[in-house]
């Protein structure tokens, strides 16, 4: 079984309570089993009694988890019950014993993962405009506005994202085909580099795409990184904002420094948000589509996240994620937008 | 449970709970149950670990206030279920496991700051608000609790007002029931009640002081509202290494007795020196007993505080200064020993023997606890250090290890070995002076010997079980109370 992968992080995980306190969902569904603790001690019975992974309940727990990788980030030793889970997600599947709510989203997320198109022209930047949602279209055109400015020219591309949800749900053999094609269509249309504004498709073609042996033939950059390589003049400072960290840019992919690079380019004053530096209010970014699966629970973190705020309607939040941006802006008052749209808005 | 789950009045009930607080927070599925049935007592872990079956509640809720908790109370006493309040499971005596089933009440969801008083300098709250997330409130408003327990990630503050629980920083901060003005609880008869509004006064006995330390057999802590602190200006510790644990104990002893305020003291016996300092706090001092001891407040008087007590450290009992290095490595690891990788595991057997004692006797404690496991489990390891300090005694935390080819692979067998260290141990501290906990509480792990601490007085705290909790519905069988 893939858990068995995970023996070290099984054994350190499922009598630690040291990264509770960190648990996304845990923190709102105020369930034991929504913690590291006992979802690692829940996967330790299956190995032991590997019948135990068709129990209905224990499923959808692996499948309730917000996948932010704040315990890993946090704990001494780097134990990585995200990946735990993962490897159970990827059990059930290959098991047979994917649920019917997870089976329709992966149903429809296969179909959109199919083919990756890239749009005609020589330019050697691509923009990955890969959203599952449609109600940041305000990110892409930010992208443009920008580039218009700095007078940069690129084309767009999209086929990444759908698989990464499809890999976060544990078909990585259907996942991975798609990142193949997308590398492919890459490597044909002869781009150097691809700029990600979703931290999850940065993620997938940072980590992902290597680790099921797929090659890329381009440099990777987040849409932050790439815009502040820009050093554009804007003319408006952004002034006092709070910044929500990203599950994939800071946890995944060790604090990854360029949103806040962009943050200073435009002036922006960054104060901290809510109590602490440590919690994830991504809403579930981690998790990709957690808001398909469980939107109660993504509600509700929302409002977690809202809760936290010093002034819920006037405070100027920023978030490299238009997940957590989409998040945010459907269930709380909170005046929220994305990086490039902030910096878009100070040209 | 007394009512089986395919008798009818299983659903009865459980409708009477979702009436009660709401379809979303009663549930019966077995990955709550599950996680319910492991506490960070040994042996439910070991159990897990060797396949067999955990004790699961019947039904898991969730209440969202007194009033929900009330409302379950009463129902648990309409059909005689045992009700066991869990915070946060951290707890290592086995006092939030649902031993006969029943109702296991989860507080978490009882998790806001209620207010912040800047004039008292107190801050009220719900009390199943994890023990970090109020600090990190309460930090926020430019204030500190100043309980600051290694299990602050993870623990309820409902959980260590039930259980006594203590921090770092207890010396001069002091436990948790010392930074308690008032309480509100909901009684085992669905009684919402509220202890006076401060602690200090002549009105009669303190009925705060009765429910701490309670353990959910006399009922729910809702509410709490708890004394806070400016964040102190400095913070600085120092450590000195002495030839003797018995050196090093005479003058932690004589720190306290010089009535300097120290914020914490810590006191390696010489085997914890060896292989706690350098594998945790990564110092290579060589052999003896370390201490570190610290002080916060006004710069100007820590420093003042600083020189006494090197005068203490270095002229009476010539210890070898470790400087202020020493001391910040301790202060900025405290926590790291509680990290798996650091920490004991399974298949290792190991417990905390934690008790108090004052000066006069804890030495005596400490050698007579080490004789007992050393002669009879000579397979063990016995190492201890010395936590929280008073001005008349200091606590011992004491541990014992075997090794996972020493411990019998039949869990029974396996509990049996467990269980005959502690009668050992504790019968030699309460001998010798000791109690039989200091911070970790009773539960189940420990109630057993209950009668032989408190002699003829325990049929007090029995009476007060009774008359409080008419059908024993709260957390049977725990803290040497009688069972279902
Ligand atoms: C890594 C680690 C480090 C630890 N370090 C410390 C430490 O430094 N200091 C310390 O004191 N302890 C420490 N402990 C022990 C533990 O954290 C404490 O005993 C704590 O008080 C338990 O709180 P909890 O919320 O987890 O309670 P639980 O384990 O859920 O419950 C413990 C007992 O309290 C009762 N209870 C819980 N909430 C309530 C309530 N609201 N009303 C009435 N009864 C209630 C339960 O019924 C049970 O009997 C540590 C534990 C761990 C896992
Ligand atoms: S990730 Fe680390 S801190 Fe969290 S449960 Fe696992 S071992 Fe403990």
């Amino acid at each position: 079984m893939n858990i068995d992968k995970f023996t070290d992080t099984i054994k350190a995980c499922r009598f630690c309570f040291m990264c509770r306190h960190l648990s996304g969902v845990g923190n709102v569904t105020f369930r034991e089993c929504d913690t590291p603790r006992v979802r690692a001690a829940m996967i330790d019975g299956i190995t032991r009694n590997p019948s135990e992974i068709s129990n209905a309940d224990f499923i959808r727990t692996v499948y309730s988890s917000d996948l932010s990788a704040a315990c890993r980030f946090h704990c001494v030793n780097h134990f990585d019950e995200n990946g735990l889970n993962l490897a159970a997600r990827r059990d059930i599947v290959e098991a047979g014993l994917v649920p019917g709510d997870v089976s329709k989203l992966a149903a429809r997320l296969k179909e959109r993962a199919q083919a990756p198109k890239i749009s005609g022209g020589k330019e050697e930047v691509l923009y990955l405009v890969d959203f599952l949602d449609d109600e940041v279209p305000s990110e892409a055109e930010a992208f443009h506005k920008i580039m218009k400015k700095a007078k940069a020219k690129f084309r767009v591309a999209e086929g990444c994202l759908a698989a990464k949800a499809l890999r976060i749900l544990g078909f990585d053999s259907e996942a991975k085909p798609a990142f193949e094609a997308f590398a492919h269509a890459v490597k044909a249309s002869g781009a150097k580099l691809l700029v990600a504004s979703d931290p999850a498709v940065y993620d997938a073609l940072k980590n992902d795409f290597p680790d099921l042996g797929v090659k890329l033939s381009a440099k990777v950059a987040h849409s932050s990184e790439f815009i502040s390589s820009l050093k554009l003049k804007y003319a408006k400072k952004a002034g006092k904002v709070y910044y929500l960290e990203s599950d994939f840019l800071k946890n995944y992919n060790d604090s990854y420094k360029y949103p806040k690079v962009l943050l200073k380019q435009i002036g922006a004053e960054c104060v901290p948000f809510g109590t602490n530096s440590e919690e994830s209010y991504t809403c579930g970014e981690g998790a990709v589509v957690l808001n398909e699966l469980r939107p109660k629970i993504v509600e509700d973190m929302a409002k977690y996240v809202e809760a936290r705020a010093d002034n819920p309607e006037t405070d100027k939040i920023v978030v490299a994620s238009p997940y957590t941006r989409a998040r945010l802006s459907q269930n709380t008052k909170l005046k929220v937008s994305t990086l490039v749209e902030l910096a878009a808005s100070c040209l | 449970m007394l009512v089986p789950k395919k008798n009818y009045m299983f659903e009865m009930i459980k409708t009477e709970l979702t009436d009660a607080i709401g379809d979303d927070y009663v549930t019966t599925r077995d990955s709550d149950k599950f996680g319910h049935s492991i506490d960070y007592y040994w042996i439910p872990e070991m159990w897990h670990d060797r396949g067999k079956e955990t004790p699961k509640p019947d039904f898991v809720v969730h209440p969202g206030s007194a009033e929900d908790v009330s409302k379950i109370l009463k129902i648990a006493n309409q059909y005689k279920i045992p009700v066991v309040t869990w915070g946060g499971g951290s707890g290592s005596q086995g006092g939030a496991l649902p031993v006969y089933g029943g109702i296991v009440l989860d507080t978490k969801r009882m998790n806001k700051v209620l207010k912040i008083d800047r004039e008292s300098l107190t801050v009220t709250a719900e009390t199943g608000i994890i023990a970090r997330h109020l600090e990190w409130a309460v930090n926020k408003a430019g204030f500190s609790t100043m309980h600051l327990p290694a299990s602050i990630a993870c623990a309820t503050i409902g959980g260590f007002l039930a259980h006594r629980g203590t921090g770092v920083l207890s010396t001069k901060w002091g436990k948790i029931e010392d930074m308690v003005m008032s309480l509100e609880v909901v009684t085992p008869t669905g009684e919402i009640i509220n202890t006076l509004p401060i602690p200090r006064h002549a009105s009669g006995p303190d009925l705060t002081m009765m429910f701490l330390g309670s353990e959910g057999t006399l009922g729910v802590i809702t509410k709490v509202t708890l004394k806070i602190h400016p964040q102190p200006e400095a913070r600085k510790f120092r450590a000195y290494l002495f030839d003797d644990f018995h050196t090093a104990m005479s003058a932690g002893a004589d720190l306290m007795r010089s009535r300097l305020q120290p914020c914490a003291i810590r006191l390696y016996d010489e085997t914890e020196t060896l292989t706690h300092v350098k594998r945790v706090f990564g110092m290579d001092i060589g052999k003896g007993a370390y201490i570190v001891f610290g002080f916060d407040g006004k710069e100007e008087i820590v420093d003042l505080q600083m020189k006494y007590a090197r005068e203490i450290m270095e002229k009476k009992y010539k210890g070898r200064d470790l400087g202020s290095k020493g001391g910040d490595l301790w202060w900025e690891n405290k926590y790291k020993f509680f990290y798996p990788g650091y920490m004991f595991r399974l298949p290792q057997a190991f417990g905390t023997l934690d008790t108090v004692a004052d000066f006069a006797h804890i030495e005596s404690v400490y050698w007579a606890m080490k004789k007992v496991v050393n002669e009879n489990f000579p397979q063990a390891r016995f190492i201890g250090h010395f936590s929280h300090w008073y001005e008349w005694g200091c606590m011992l935390y004491a541990r014992f290890i075997f090794e996972g080819k020493d411990v019998p692979a039949d869990p029974e067998e396996a509990a049996a070995l467990y269980n005959r260290v502690w009668d050992l141990a504790i019968r030699a501290a309460i001998a010798n002076g000791g109690v039989i906990n200091e911070h970790h509480g009773v539960g189940l792990k420990l109630g057993r010997y209950m009668k032989d601490l408190y002699k003829n007085s325990f049929p007090i705290l029995e009476g007060l079980k009774k008359t409080l909790d008419p059908n024993n519905i709260m957390n049977p069988g725990k803290l040497g109370f009688k069972g279902v």
